[in-house]
């Protein structure tokens, strides 16, 4: 019982010393400056068909779903206000967020992995190169900015996909559906959005790579390390949503 | 290679900042252009939220853009309307439900077309507001709570003091009321069958031809009858001449009727006689001689 407690609390500060690394190897551009558009380019600019896709079908099924959920003599402009606040509060950044951690996060532990397993870190050390500057930082500065983005474009998508099924699909009338759209809007809904993209893309980046960078010898090693990965990120990105929502949240009301 | 990451990089920030831009400003203010701002000043509790649709005549012309809590009792709503409308001189803002659920709108209600409108950040005068929800629920509990006291007495009055027994005696007695009453009712009904049984034979017994003769008989004796007392009239008329006459005393009866010395002459005349009778008595020898032989 007190092996198990000491030893979550020596992951955690495993985690913390590795965070401090990376503060550390941010006093180093000219190490990671060249590589991080390469990682946003990566991560960000190659996620974009499977980001719109994802948010496509959400705003599709949001607006459809809402439409039926509806009794008699409600008034239809509510759909448009209820896609746009699931969409734009809630599924655009968080699904974003775990399609990425599938796609990014998992490339990120079995890059960074492999090259922990074949001593290419090693090897970069020896060159006196800093290998958390050169491979941590610029996926991190990457995932944290080009979420957002991601994210930005998911929720214009989500939306502009939720009115063209509302109005096609629906007896919703594109008035209408503009109207609840509208309604209660403010800008810092997508501040929101934004601020959650943000701690979505940073914890994506983190712990995929603190995985990676501890990766135990061996293809078996690089393997259970992605697979951790992936479920601790997730894992992470629904306990920070529900963070973000507890703290924020008091702010949205227009 | 490394040149071309940059571009795409750099280009999918820009759009989606600009997406992010835009995309808030449509939704905030429906489009790029503002539109114009108009002021109205509601009560507190109006329920207005940014965003809400502003109506002119029904049709949807702006946004809510801005709430602004006043100390003085009253909350500044600030509105754009699309710069193609126009709202005529004389319209009245109100705060109506849109929906059922608490949602609201404000519609500008306009008297009738005005060539004159009203200019930008000008304020619209606030009517009279419809009911709401808020206050129809209100009213209805008021309606609810009379309806139980009214219920509560009706209770009391009809259960608990027996009144619903009373009553239900009063319906009993009035049954058996209005059984005799139909018995009563059947028994005269049959009376007066009979009774107009025996009258239509009665009816059908009279003679109507003998009546019509009757009738004419009657109406020549009361012919005769009229002529008869046209007749006495004359005689009555000619009477009274006639006594006219005597009294005025011309005329042989009036004038003996009148004289005086022919009444005396009569008396002595008549005097004369009884003496001569009287004498005849004592002497008829005197005065007859009656010789048989």
């Amino acid at each position: 019982m007190i092996e198990a407690v000491s030893s979550l609390f020596a992951r955690i500060g495993e985690r913390g010393y590795f965070m401090r690394d990376i503060v550390r190897a941010f006093g180093e551009p000219a190490t990671y400056g060249r590589e991080t558009i390469r990682q946003m380019r990566n991560i960000g600019v190659d996620s974009i068909p499977l980001a719109a896709i994802v948010a496509a079908f959400i705003g599709a099924v949001t607006a459809f779903q809402t439409r039926y959920q509806l009794f008699g003599g409600v008034q239809l402009s509510v759909v448009g206000l209820i896609s746009r606040q699931s969409i734009v509060l809630e599924l655009g950044p968080l699904l974003t967020g775990l399609v990425l951690t599938g796609r990014v996060g998992a490339r990120i532990t079995a890059e960074i992995g492999t090259m922990r397993v074949t001593e290419q870190i090693d090897a970069l050390e020896t060159l006196a190169y800093d290998p958390v500057a050169y491979l941590i930082v610029p996926r991190l500065v990457a995932a944290v900015v080009m979420l957002p983005i991601l994210t930005i474009l998911a929720d214009a998508i989500g939306v502009g996909m939720a009115y063209l099924t509302a109005i096609v699909a629906t007896d919703v009338t594109s008035s209408a559906f503009t109207e609840g759209l509208r309604l209660a809007f403010a800008p810092f809904q997508i501040v929101y959005s934004i601020i959650k993209a943000t701690i979505f893309g940073a914890a994506i980046a983190f712990f995929c790579s603190y995985e990676g960078y501890t990766a135990n010898v061996g293809a078996e090693g690089v393997g259970r390390s992605t697979a951790q990965a992936v479920v601790i990120t997730s894992v992470a990105i629904l306990v920070l949503d529900a963070l973000t929502a507890l703290l924020l949240a008091p702010y949205l009301q227009a | 290679m490394k040149k071309r990451d940059d571009v795409l990089v750099g280009l999918v920030i820009a759009v989606a900042i600009i997406v992010a831009i835009i995309g808030s400003l449509w939704l905030a203010r429906g489009g790029l252009s503002k539109g114009y701002a108009l002021y109205a000043k509601f009560p507190w509790s109006a329920g207005l939220k940014q965003g809400q649709p502003v109506l002119l005549g029904g049709v949807n012309i702006g946004y809510v853009d801005e709430v602004d809590l006043r100390p003085d009792g009253t909350v500044l709503t600030t509105f754009r309307v699309g710069k193609q409308y126009h709202v005529p001189k004389g319209t009245t803002a109100t705060v109506v439900p849109n929906g059922i659920f608490g949602d609201m709108a404000i519609a500008l209600s306009p008297k009738g077309p005005n060539p004159e409108s009203i200019p930008p950040n000008d304020t619209v005068p606030v009517g009279p507001s419809a009911p709401g929800i808020a206050q129809l629920t209100g009213k209805a509990d008021s309606i609810a709570s009379s309806m139980n006291a009214i219920t509560t007495a009706l209770q009391r009055e009809l259960i608990a003091a027996g009144g619903v027994r009373d009553l239900r005696t009063t319906i009993a007695g009035m049954n058996r009321l209005v059984a005799q009453f139909s018995v009563i009712a059947a028994e005269q009904n049959r009376q007066m069958s009979a009774t107009f049984a025996s009258l239509r034979r009665v009816t059908s017994g009279v003679d109507s031809a003998k009546v019509d003769s009757t009738v004419k008989n009657f109406r020549e004796a009361s012919a005769n009858l009229s002529a008869l007392s046209a007749d006495m009239k004359q005689t009555s008329l000619k009477l009274d001449s006639i006594i006219a006459k005597v009294s005025d005393g011309s005329g042989t009866v009036a004038k003996a009727l009148n004289d005086p010395g022919a009444y005396n002459d009569v008396r002595s005349l008549i005097q004369h006689m009884d003496s001569l009778i009287t004498d005849v008595k004592k002497n008829p020898k005197r005065y007859i001689n009656v010789r048989v032989f």
